[in-house]
Formats: structure tokens, C-alpha cells, sequence
């Protein structure tokens, strides 16, 4: 059972991932990013993460896709990128063999230390199973408790790109310049 | 067959191949697109990847935070 879900979950998520690369029409790329964040979720839901599920389609399906159509539909770059004719003879040859070779490298890095991950850590208290709560517990257990300066400081730097954003994008109008 | 298919259950190896596998595509998008929100959604597959590999070590180790070789 566990089986069939991961074969489908993971031929979701490769069609999706390729069709983000290979699809030239942005909107095409951005559905196909839809699909693998899908797969994504089911693989959670059988890993029996339920909330990091719950929010990976809420979060991601629901809001960055969106943003992503919404910025595709207003800046008006929903042009079929022309995707036969390459800038430089060398770069896609040079991408393939450098993603072939991240593939292999960490392929072959998590095959051979197979053992040191078949090792069982402590384990959960709570299984998740028993308590359906558990798994948030958890989660805001090291997010809040733990790890809390580290959500702080990632919530600093959401506002320093927040702030940084309205920047870059100020226009100074010089007639409001002049009429001050 | 069937026994065969029902023997082979997915171990946390092939959820860290599959990550592996996705992480890469993520690589070849980055590195092959010119249009920057095409590459913006190859690094959402990049995190999507890593993303995966933390829960998939998360479930094998029992261990929210998923620290191999660091909790035992």
C-alpha cells in the first residue's frame, strides 16, 4: 500500500518537476509546480506529518502559486520563452552534467551511509498514531520552545525584505519633489 | 509479483533518492531558464527537495528535529 502511494506520489512530483524545467509558457510552468507541491503533500500525509501537509498545500498551492500567477498576470511575462535557441552553446550541456552529477553525488551519499540512517534515533514519545495532536505538539514545542531565536530572527529577516521590497520599488515622482 | 510488490515497502533510502532526484531538476531549471520567476519556481523545487528529505529523516528517526547521529 505504502508502495503504490509513494510510486504515484513520486511520479507526481518528478512530471511536475520536469514540467517546470521543459514547459516554456510560465502559467503551464507554474500549474506543474502545483502538481509537485501535491505530490509533496501526499508523500507528508504517508510519512505521517499531517499539519506539514495541511500547510504545504495552503501555503504553497494556496498562496505562493497564486502570488507567482498573480505577478505572472501583472508584469505581463506570460510569453512563451523560446525555448529552443540557447544564449551560450556551453550552459545547457554544463547545466545537465552539473544536475547529473548532484543527483549521482547525493544518490550515492545516501546509499552508502544506508546503515547510519536505518539506526533508530530516541523516537517519539508520542506516537503519532495514538494522539492526533501530537504532531503540532511537536512542531510548536521546537519551533516556540526550542529553536525560538531562530523564528525570531527568521521573522527579522521577513521584514527586512519586506522593507527592502518597498524600497526597490519606490519611484521618486519628481513633481512631488518639485511642489514640496 | 504481488508478493514481491507487497514486500517492498518504501525505506527512508528511496524518500532521500526521490528528494535527490527532485533537488536536481531544481539544479538543471535554475541553471537552464532565463526567465527569473521560472527560476524563483526551480528554487521552490530546490526547498520542496530538502523539504523532503527532512521529514522523511524525521519519520526514520523518530525525532521532530531530525538531527542524524546528533540526538543519540
Amino acid at each position: 500500500m505504502e508502495l503504490v502511494v509513494f510510486v504515484f506520489a513520486a511520479a507526481m512530483i518528478l512530471v511536475g518537476g520536469l514540467g517546470v524545467v521543459l514547459r516554456s509558457h510560465p502559467v503551464h510552468a507554474a500549474l506543474s509546480l502545483i502538481l509537485t507541491l501535491f505530490g509533496v503533500a501526499v508523500i507528508f500525509v504517508s510519512q505521517e506529518a499531517h499539519f506539514l501537509a495541511a500547510v504545504q498545500v495552503i501555503v504553497y498551492a494556496g498562496a505562493i502559486v497564486v502570488l507567482f500567477l498573480f505577478v505572472i498576470m501583472l508584469l505581463g511575462v506570460d510569453r512563451t520563452e523560446d525555448i529552443k535557441t540557447e544564449p551560450f552553446k556551453v550552459q545547457r550541456p554544463l547545466a545537465i552534467i552539473v544536475g547529473l552529477g548532484v543527483i549521482g553525488l547525493v544518490t550515492a551519499a545516501v546509499i552508502t551511509s544506508r546503515d547510519v540512517v536505518a539506526t533508530r534515533g530516541a523516537g517519539i514519545a508520542e506516537p503519532a498514531m495514538t494522539d492526533p495532536d501530537s504532531n503540532i505538539r511537536q512542531l510548536s514545542r521546537s519551533v516556540f520552545g526550542d529553536y525560538v531565536v531562530a523564528f525570531e530572527v527568521t521573522s527579522v529577516l521577513l521584514v527586512v525584505a519586506v522593507v527592502g521590497t518597498v524600497l526597490l520599488t519606490r519611484k521618486v515622482k519628481p513633481a512631488s519633489k518639485e511642489s514640496q | 509479483m504481488s508478493a514481491l510488490i507487497a514486500a517492498a515497502t518504501p525505506t527512508t533510502t528511496w524518500y532521500l533518492v526521490l528528494a535527490a532526484v527532485l533537488f536536481g531538476i531544481g539544479t538543471v531549471g535554475v541553471l537552464v531558464r532565463r526567465n527569473p520567476l521560472v527560476m524563483f519556481m526551480c528554487i521552490e523545487l530546490m526547498l520542496n527537495a530538502v523539504n523532503l528529505s527532512f521529514v522523511a529523516l524525521a519519520k526514520r528517526l523518530g525525532d521532530m528535529v531530525a538531527r542524524p547521529r546528533c540526538s543519540s
